[in-house]
């Protein structure tokens, strides 16, 4: 009964840890967009420092492309700025992608809008090409593992309590629950041996 | 009133803005149409930094920016190729994205004016989730005389919805304001 009760508490207080992203609920105009592995890329910002999509790997990434000429972009990017903020602590890379604008045009626009932001420059479009977004601005969720999982739909309020909710909740989710850990019949994946609460709370 | 003459009038309304285009169970979708002035859309690239070689060719189209809103319940698909523009009757053939995106491509212009014009266009083909809304320009050839539009859109998931069929008069290419 004792080693009941303790197995009880200890799943009790392991369920967060194992908190499948399936179970969080997108808000509105983010849409479940699992197209597999997302296609890397290394740009520089306006400072000259180079990143990488795959930088992020171990973490969500909350990636942005937009463009100074697209109305929706203007409207959502002090959203997004005031959403790093409060993000700040938190395990989440934003990565902002300009599609094919010069330094001047990047420079005055996010000063006017949003100044604490940097964003990475796709000078010639190469990447927006890649990447293929139905339309500007387009933002995607892309998982630890380097999968996309998530695309928000036009400009989204991402400063407003059920988006800030939704991306604490998949950084959060971070920690394990992106990668199956454990097959249908309980069987670790990695080492397919049974598993047990012991060695499967974090999965790393 | 007849079919065709209530949708000609929800048509016409809405290309003024005055009401949704259209409303079939829990599939809609509603259309906005803005012509824009050669000079408004040449300002436009120059303003990006377009070479006069993309300038010229486009200086003399007709532009039409052209938002589209799912405002039902089910998925709604864009596909330009549905769409028939005709004026007295006559086709009026609307210049695929490739002619434009070839033509680039062969004159050598750069990438990066190439990747902004693509944007600048409406998507081709395009699913539209309930409450999304996207736009951008379809280019026709100059005429004076006004445009009729036939425009169908499959609806559902799978495409097997009743599909949506509108018809829009008297949209016009727009001048420049002398």
């Amino acid at each position: 009964m004792h080693r009941s009760l303790t197995l009880l508490l200890a799943l009790l207080f392991t369920l967060p840890a194992w908190a499948d992203t399936d179970n969080i609920k997108p808000p509105t105009g983010v849409r479940v967009y699992a197209i597999g592995p997302a296609p890397d890329f290394e740009l520089e910002d306006m400072d000259g420092n180079r990143d990488s999509l795959s930088s992020g790997r171990g973490q969500w990434v909350f990636l942005h492309f937009w463009a100074s000429w697209c109305g929706p972009c203007r409207k959502e990017m002090p959203a997004i700025q005031r959403m790093a903020t409060l993000m700040e602590d938190e395990p989440l890379k934003i990565l902002l992608v300009n599609t094919a604008e010069d330094e001047d045009t990047i420079f005055s626009f996010l000063g006017g809008v949003a100044p604490d932001m940097t964003t990475l420059m796709d000078r010639d479009g190469s990447v927006t090409e890649v990447w293929k977004p139905r339309g500007l601005p387009a933002t995607y969720l892309v998982d630890p593992y380097g999968q996309v999982r998530y695309q928000a739909l036009g400009g989204r309020p991402w400063d407003q309590p059920e988006y800030l909710g939704f991306l604490k909740a998949l950084a959060h989710s971070s920690d394990d629950a992106a990668k199956p850990l454990v097959d249908g019949t309980g069987r670790d994946l990695e080492t397919g041996k049974p598993a047990t609460l012991g060695n499967r709370t974090t999965g790393k | 009133m007849r079919p065709v003459t209530t949708l000609l009038l929800l048509g016409i309304l809405s290309i003024t803005g005055l009401i949704p285009a259209y409303a079939e169970g829990k599939a809609s979708v509603e259309l906005e149409f803005k012509p824009r002035t050669p000079d408004q859309m040449s300002a436009f690239y120059e303003a990006r930094g377009f070479p006069d070689a993309m300038i010229k060719p486009l200086h003399a189209q007709c532009f039409i920016t052209v938002r589209v809103t799912n405002t039902g319940q089910e998925v709604v698909w864009l596909d330009l190729a549905r769409w028939t523009f005709t004026v007295n009757g006559a086709p009026l053939q609307r210049y695929h994205r490739n002619y434009w995106l070839e033509k680039w491509k062969t004159m050598g212009m750069p990438a990066a004016s190439r990747s902004t014009f693509r944007w600048t266009l409406l998507p081709e083909q395009l699913d539209y989730q309930p409450g999304e809304s996207e736009g951008g320009n379809i280019i026709l050839p100059r005429v004076k005389d006004p445009i009729h539009l036939h425009a169908e859109f499959a609806t559902g998931k799978d495409r097997k919805g009743p599909t949506i069929k509108l018809d829009f008069d008297n949209l016009r290419c727009v001048s420049n304001i002398p």
